[in-house]
């Protein structure tokens, strides 16, 4: 009589935090956790760099890759890149390598590139980027979007706006 | 002591709650930037966009078109927008609230059916940005003497079930 109470209990204690866990990611941020097929989604992608040379997300497995989805339209995505710049500089040894996606063209980048001395690839992804980000969890599909991979290859944070420097560290030291 | 293992596992989805309402919530595009238009004569349409709270367009971002081409909308008369310095793109205008835009057909007919199509960019104050979105609606030009028609919603409002 006890036992079968407390199974029935775990099973709606269960039910309550998989719920809780599903608000969390289904409304917090309209941002929603990742399928794991999405993260291979991701790094089999293949994206022309600016100059036109296609470059491989999985080329940069095994390290922990920060994967930045901007465009230069967007102002809070201008914003961020400088402190993305500082982190790729202070963290790049260890291990850390961002990736920028641009919903955008190529003249456009390469030119934002050279403006605040980018010192990661950004590859030009165009509208088809905004698709591949929202099977990563950005339902509506807004900028900046930032998905964090740990050096096997899984998503371990999804960002919908900007990711603040304390964050980014935050989330990245537990993965180097 | 399996007790207080529910107890605690119970606890740990309600504490998840109040985790929500601390994230910001955001509008899909089309809610944020609701835009709807109605034809106030064969001449001219009526375009607006009602900006949600904490939600801003860029002037220089919108625009519109007619199909078909041959009702020939004339180069809009965009109202003035608040005017900030932005860090990136320098002097901008933008627009919060209600916009509205009058539109000139030179080519329409009395009783024609025509799609106008806004290209529209924003953002939302969180810090987040939208995409350019074209949202649609097709009016039916009235006639001369016949009042403006109906405002046509490109996205209707769902249905709520408590209002």
């Amino acid at each position: 009589m006890g036992n079968a109470w407390l199974r029935w209990a775990l099973v709606v204690g269960a039910a309550l935090a998989a719920l809780g866990g599903g608000l969390y990611f289904g409304l917090g941020q309209r941002t929603e956790a990742p399928a794991p097929a999405a993260a291979t989604g991701l790094m089999g992608l293949a994206l022309p760099d600016p100059t036109g040379k296609e470059q491989r997300i999985d080329q940069w497995k095994g390290k922990v890759i920060v994967v930045n989805f901007w465009a230069t339209w967007c102002a809070p995505c201008r914003e961020e890149m400088p402190e993305f710049v500082k982190a790729q500089t202070e963290y790049g040894s260890k291990g850390l390598q961002f990736v920028g996606i641009a919903v955008d063209q190529a003249d456009k980048v390469a030119q934002f590139e050279k403006e605040i001395g980018l010192n990661y690839p950004s590859l030009v992804g165009g509208f088809g980027a905004m698709e591949l980000s929202k099977t990563l969890g950005n339902k509506l599909m807004a900028l900046p979007f930032t998905v964090i991979v740990d050096r096997q290859g899984a998503i371990v944070h999804t960002q919908l706006g900007v990711l603040k420097p304390e964050k980014l560290a935050q989330v990245v030291k537990q993965f180097l | 002591m399996r007790r207080s293992g529910v107890a605690g596992l119970l606890l740990a989805a309600l504490l998840a709650l109040p985790a929500v309402a601390a994230e910001p919530k955001l509008l899909p595009p089309e809610e944020a930037f609701r835009f709807s238009a109605r034809a106030l004569d064969e001449n001219t349409i009526e375009a607006r966009f009602a900006v949600a709270t904490g939600y801003y367009l860029y002037r220089d971002k919108m625009r519109f078109a007619v199909t078909p081409e041959a009702a020939a909308l004339a180069a809009p008369q965009l109202p003035a927008g608040k005017s900030k310095e932005d860090q990136f793109f320098g002097k901008v205008e933008t627009y919060r609230g209600d916009v509205v835009v009058k539109l000139a057909i030179r080519g329409g007919a009395a009783g024609q059916s025509v799609v106008l199509a806004a290209d529209s960019q924003g953002c939302a104050d969180q810090g987040v940005c939208y995409p350019p979105t074209i949202q649609k609606v097709t009016l039916v030009l009235p006639a001369a003497g016949k009042g403006p028609g109906p405002l046509v919603d490109a996205f209707p409002p769902k249905k709520r079930w408590f209002n």
